[in-house]
């Protein structure tokens, strides 16, 4: 028996693809034939985690990350690979796996509809069976730490999205659980929303030793809250390491944003692999490795061949890095 | 254990009627509705029945008695196996998920979770009103036997109907979508019940006895109660069949149930 809390073998989970038709006949004859195509949305994935860790699990859309946190949830049975955690088989063993995690699906909501979060909470505490103290406590504690009180009686459909995700957070927390797994689980806070919420994740990890791993689409809030990354992509593990590792690896590294008079087909530069920007047509991002250009050359040629308006030089954020990670193995 | 079961429907109860109050005219009209459907198809029966008097030797008062168990049944179902009925949406929505992440049996979970109290009230409403107008006039000697007889009827009659839906919800988990199928087996089938079984073609009759067996939610009960001379065409011992089918069946559906749960794709 391995001594860690959270042990993953090489799980895998594969989905029925759905199917697009180009031509009617197609979907006509789909009818009659059962033609099945699968695709991986886990493709052997390992890793192991300890009592205590925060794990932020990273990547585009469709690459896992739900499907992961579904099968170390107990909800979904993979296909291949073995999950073992805290002693126990989170598939098979689920009615007694369950009562020691919290979950929050961003996507999904767990709170009932038509109620009062305290409704839902009371409901809880019969579900899981929770002490009357500890309830109490719990509740005081927690719904004072993401400022669930001013609106723990109003019926969940008059909150707002920010106000739902705290009370739900609420929810995953009640019966005081080892493990947290939040998926998405910030999704629609305002920006005061999500620093109380940070700040409670970073103290129930303090204080309470509780693990965590979770998903965001906002690298912020996996940069301020957590030590370790992982990375996937297309159902594939692509890094494991900590976070500060990581930006070693990638501190050399310098991202350029140049505005420019007009609209630029390309920018010719040595060293420096350039893209178009996000939201700027007239702007691109030039990346560059800091050790391997001469500023002075590089800047001259680019004022000298193009109309520069505007420049600045970016650190590395770990958004631009995980980019860059996704860059070279597409390569 | 079972004090805690009791404590854990009390909460679900109480949200879930809390729930609805919260529209409190939504719900009136919902139960209104249903009534007013149900009524008309015994309506259409009693129309049908002015014209010929009796349908295999069963009037009118018995057509209504019989339909007082199958509504009265279904009126528990709905109380009961409420998800089962629309479990294509709640795996939609998530709420399986959410089911899934509680630790409490799930079976136990959706029981108690899914009561449809406003339509189980009107359906209730409907068999208590055709229980009235029949109890009394279809010759029935209620005495211990009988009355036991009945609350028999009533358990195995919620359970088949039970064991139909949990059977049928457990395709979405490899289909996401079979209303197609529902549609026609229970709802088809259950308009059928409204009438003796005997009245219908051997293919008909077979398929309400032994694939949908609403035969033994309603027919052979009331049979053992009315005893009616169309009985001479079925084996005696389908009387006191109900219950064992409702054993079987239910665990029949119980055990694939469980066993497709394994392809639950979330």
């Amino acid at each position: 028996m391995n001594s860690r809390l959270i042990h993953v073998e090489n799980i895998s989970k594969r989905f029925k693809k759905p199917k697009s038709f180009k031509m009617e006949k197609e979907s006509l004859r789909s009818i009659f034939l059962f033609q099945r195509e699968y695709k991986n949305a886990v493709d052997g994935i390992s890793f192991e985690i300890d009592e205590g860790e925060m794990v932020g699990l990273i990547g585009p859309n469709g690459a896992g990350k739900t499907v992961t946190l579904k099968i170390l949830s107990g909800i979904l049975r993979p296909d291949g690979g073995n999950v073992w955690i805290d002693g126990m088989n989170p598939y098979k063993d689920r009615k007694k796996y369950v009562a020691k995690i919290g979950v929050v699906f961003g996507h999904k909501s767990q709170i009932t509809y038509d109620l009062t979060p305290l409704d839902t909470y009371g409901v809880l505490k019969c579900i899981y069976k929770i002490p009357a103290n500890i309830y109490r406590d719990n509740l005081e504690r927690f719904c004072d730490l993401l400022g669930v009180n001013e609106f723990i009686n109003q019926p969940v459909y008059s909150l707002s999205m920010g106000q739902k995700v705290r009370a739900e957070l609420v929810c995953a927390l009640i019966h005081s659980p080892k493990i947290l797994f939040l998926d998405e689980a910030t999704i629609g806070i305002d920006v005061i929303g999500k620093e109380k919420v940070r700040k409670c994740l970073r103290e129930l990890n303090k204080s309470d030793g509780m693990t965590m791993i979770f998903t965001s689409h906002d690298m912020k809030d996996i940069e301020n809250t957590c030590d370790r990354l992982m990375i996937i992509d297309e159902g594939k593990m692509i890094y494991d390491g900590s976070k500060t590792s990581l930006y070693e690896e990638y501190s050399s590294q310098r991202m350029m944003e140049v505005e420019f008079e007009k609209p630029q087909q390309e920018i010719r530069l040595e060293h420096v692999v350039c893209t178009d920007s996000d939201n700027n047509p007239m702007s691109k991002y030039l990346y560059y490795n800091h050790s391997d250009v001469n500023y002075n050359e590089m800047i001259l040629k680019l004022m000298r061949d193009y109309p520069v308006k505007d420049l600045a030089v970016r650190e590395p954020e770990i958004e631009y890095i995980i980019r860059e990670i996704y860059r070279k193995k597409k390569k | 254990m079972s004090m805690d079961l009791i404590q854990l429907f009390k909460a679900y109860a109480k949200t879930g009627i809390k729930t609805r109050f919260q529209y409190h005219l939504d719900s009136f009209l919902l139960s209104l509705a249903v009534f007013v459907r149900e009524a008309s198809s015994i309506f259409g029966v009693y129309f049908l029945l002015l014209k010929f008097d009796t349908l295999n030797d069963w009037n009118i008062k018995e057509i209504f008695f019989m339909f007082s168990i199958l509504s009265a049944t279904y009126s528990l179902f709905i109380m009961f196996f409420m998800v089962f009925r629309d479990f294509p949406d709640w795996i939609k929505h998530g709420d399986f998920d959410r089911i899934l992440l509680r630790p409490r049996g799930i079976f136990v979970q959706m029981i108690l979770n899914g009561a449809d109290w406003v339509a189980a009230l009107s359906h209730g409403c409907i068999s208590i009103l055709m229980f009235i107008l029949s109890a009394n006039s279809v010759g029935i000697r209620w005495n211990a036997g009988s009355i036991f007889y009945y609350l028999v009827t009533m358990i195995s009659g919620t359970v088949i109907q039970g064991a139909i839906f949990v059977f049928f919800s457990a395709f979405n988990f490899y289909f996401s979508k079979n209303h197609g199928i529902k549609e026609f087996v229970f709802w088809k089938s259950r308009r059928f019940a409204t009438f003796p079984v005997s009245i219908y073609g051997g293919v008909v009759q077979n398929i309400l006895m032994f694939v949908i067996p609403f035969a033994f939610v309603n027919y052979f009960p009331a049979q053992y109660l009315l005893r009616k001379s169309d009985m001479a065409a079925y084996p005696e011992y389908y009387m006191y069949l109900s219950p064992v089918i409702a054993i079987v069946g239910f665990t029949l559906a119980y055990v694939f149930w469980r066993f497709s749960l394994r392809y639950y794709q979330s």
